[in-house]
């Protein structure tokens, strides 16, 4: 009988072996490990980035944003801290420039209320309403501020308690002295109650007040949105657009003959649309932007383009977007205006005889991604100024 | 031994490794597939109840149904007793790439499929293949699946999955939202409000904007509504979705899932996320809450209820889900 010789050579290939099966679990393990799908990329901070090259350089003026609960300034493709985020649930959101360019009125969102503040140049911060309350239900929110174009007024949205039902939490658009207190807010809209209420107001220089309005719409047993506008404190107001085409995020053009708004149609499409605007009528749409969950559209203090946020890809959150602007079209069209099917780049068909623009010969202007693996706050404001 | 069995020792060693490690990684899915997926389908009625009897799993590439439940599961039930705050019929046609969720009230006065009559979401207190045979005898329609998860559950799984991109129709404003998860005190509330517009929402956020319904006009309904958008902004998600993921999803549950699939419906559920991945259509998915003239309301042993209109529901079912 044979008995097997372990040689010196036989034991080490045995431990050569031994060192590769266990290599090669631990290879198998750690190969899966790594084929893990990257379902959220890894959002950088906008200090972190270099841009100073790409066509974010060239945006003129100075941007303010929102990221993860901090200010930034955004100047020749640079960005800037002004506001680092309070910490905890604190975030800061929603700036608005005052008329001057010095300073800004900024929200600041805590736990369960939020309040103005005024920023100053130099980053200090002031506040200007007082929201918060240790009873849970008699807290406040303040969001969208809005300077008026003579800096004297600001208005927002406020939740004014509802003394005969206390689930009725509804936003309202109120003004106040913007070098006064709370105390002397007016009221100037009545939001259809369990809606939401009205939101982002923008004073025009007439004195008249542009909001998005919440109602609710039999026809599709959706609360949807309108773009509305109401001449004085208290009056009723009157919509711009058609309820069926879910508008809002107005935006007013510096020359104040353009409005720039999100339209959804009630879908998951969210498309930045223009309209001619005459002070107190829009005009037929031209959609911009189809087919992005854009937000918030910004004009260019020149008017010739306008910003916006739009994810990038499945897992790339929100950036910074930008396409150019059609030139003004003339005058049409009176208000509410119901739309067709939304999605293309054309402009929508008025139900009325009102002649409709003549279809432009050159291609639609093409919307140009400006940051990425950037993570803006989409529900806040741009500001952009001069 | 010669070098030829020294190799041949080599390579089963190197394969049973390699094994190991697989089974390694994997040893979680394991273990949650059985603690976890295929549960029973339905329960076995009480004598008195004519249910529907358990239905033959559909053919590969057929349609099916899947009810989608969703349970509060913080500690103010006790011993795993939960109400269904969600419930979701789903149908999912491979063949046409066809979608059709229907939200059921949770608030629908029913007949019990374990005796008696109450509201739908209560049933569950029998357990989860009770509310699957109630939702089969009162609709008339076969569950050949149906998945189950808690609210902490429902946060890890969108954070895992890097939340979700969607445009919030209204803002969603809560003076009395329940504050009960990870909160020592189940019955605290706080103030919610998710403003509107396109936006990302982590777990957290995507939860109040879901389960919120004290500002609704619609309440109950305007909810369902959320949920089914929410539940399709999920959808592109699994687009990316592989097996090596399948660990990290498993540990996200952490017990806050269940369902009736079990590894030999591996087949279908590939065919879902593959069918998730084909459907870009928006028109390929339809989307239904039963408002009135399905429902109305009604105060039944002072309680708010939803009364149903049977005889339109089934008619809609009858259409939809078979």
């Amino acid at each position: 009988m044979r008995h097997p010789r372990w040689t010196g050579g036989r034991a080490l290939a045995i431990l050569l072996m031994a060192a590769v099966w266990i290599g090669s679990g631990i290879a198998v393990y750690l190969y899966f490990g790594a084929h893990r799908t990257t379902l959220a990329d890894q959002a950088r901070k906008p200090t972190d980035v270099r841009l100073k090259e790409g066509p974010i350089s060239h945006l003129p003026g100075t941007v303010y944003l929102v990221q993860g609960g901090s200010l930034y300034r955004l100047q020749r493709g640079s960005f800037t801290p002004v506001l680092k985020a309070p910490g905890g649930a604190s975030v800061w959101t929603q700036p608005a420039f005052k008329p001057d360019g010095q300073g800004l009125v900024v929200v600041r969102r805590d736990y369960g209320s939020s309040d103005l503040y005024s920023v100053d140049s130099a980053g200090r911060e002031t506040p200007l309403t007082h929201n918060a309350s240790r009873a849970v239900e008699a807290n406040h929110w303040a969001f969208y501020p809005h300077l008026s174009p003579d800096g004297g007024s600001i208005f927002f949205s406020y939740d004014r308690k509802d003394p005969a039902n206390a689930y009725n939490v509804v936003l309202s658009v109120y003004s106040m002295p913007a070098a006064g207190t709370f105390s002397q807010a007016k009221k100037w809209t009545v939001p259809v109650s369990y809606t939401g209420g009205d939101v982002q107001p923008i004073p025009l220089p007439s004195g008249s007040v542009i909001y998005t309005k919440y109602s609710f719409d039999n026809k599709t047993n959706k609360i949807l949105s309108q773009i509305y506008l109401t001449p004085r404190a208290g009056a009723p107001g009157k919509p711009l657009t058609a309820i069926e085409d879910d508008c809002s995020q107005p935006a007013v053009s510096p020359d104040g003959q353009r409005l720039a708004m999100i339209c959804t149609g009630g879908k998951q499409f969210a498309s930045v649309e223009v309209a001619h605007f005459d002070g107190g009528n829009v005009g037929p749409a031209q959609v911009l932007v189809s087919g992005q969950l854009a937000a918030q559209p910004t004009w260019s203090p020149d008017g010739a383009s306008i910003v916006y946020f739009a994810p990038q890809g499945l897992n790339g959150h929100f950036q910074l977007w930008q396409i150019s602007t059609p030139a003004p079209a003339p005058p049409a069209a009176a208000a509410p205006v119901p739309s067709p099917a939304r999605g293309s780049q054309t402009a929508k068909p008025t139900p009325t005889p009102t002649p409709t623009p003549t279809p432009s010969p050159t291609p639609p202007p093409q919307p140009v991604r400006l940051t990425s693996a950037l993570d803006f706050d989409a529900t806040s404001t741009i500001a952009w100024h001069a | 031994m010669g070098w030829r069995g020294m190799l041949a020792l080599f390579l089963v060693g190197l394969i049973t490794s390699g094994l190991a490690g697989a089974a390694a990684y994997f040893l979680p899915v394991v273990v949650a597939a059985y603690a976890q997926t295929g549960q029973a389908r339905t329960s076995t009625p009480l004598p008195l109840i004519s249910a529907s009897s358990a239905p033959a799993a559909p053919a590969a590439g057929s349609a099916f149904n899947v009810l989608l439940m969703g349970s509060d599961d913080d500690t103010k039930f006790k011993n795993g007793v939960y109400l269904t705050q969600s419930m979701i019929l789903v149908r999912i046609n491979p063949a046409t790439r066809h979608v059709t969720m229907m939200s059921i009230p949770r608030d629908l006065y029913a007949p019990w499929s374990t005796g008696g009559y109450g509201k739908i979401d209560e049933v569950h207190q029998y357990g989860d293949a009770a509310s699957v045979a109630t939702v089969e005898r009162d609709f008339n329609v076969s569950v050949d699946e149906w998945a189950w998860v808690g609210l902490a559950g429902l946060i890890k799984l969108i954070d895992l999955m890097g939340g979700v991109d969607l445009a919030t129709g209204n803002p969603v404003l809560d003076d009395f939202y329940p504050a009960d998860v990870g909160n020592a005190n189940p019955y605290s509330y706080k103030r919610v409000a998710v403003l509107p517009g396109p936006q990302h929402l982590d777990g957290a956020h995507a939860l109040e904007y879901v389960r919120s319904r004290h500002g609704d006009i619609q309440e109950d309904f305007g909810r369902s509504q959320r949920q089914q958008q929410v539940l399709l902004a999920l959808r592109p998600k699994a687009r990316n979705i592989n097996a090596a993921d399948l660990p990290s999803i498993v540990a996200s549950f952490n017990g806050e899932f269940k369902t009736s699939f079990n590894l030999t419906d591996l087949g279908r559920l590939r065919s879902l996320i593959s069918l998730a991945s084909q459907i870009s259509d928006p028109s390929q998915i339809e989307q239904i809450v039963l408002v009135p003239p399905y429902t109305g309301t009604d105060v039944i042993g002072g309680a708010d209820v939803v009364t149903p209109n049977w005889n339109l529901i089934r008619q809609l079912v009858q259409a939809k889900f078979t």
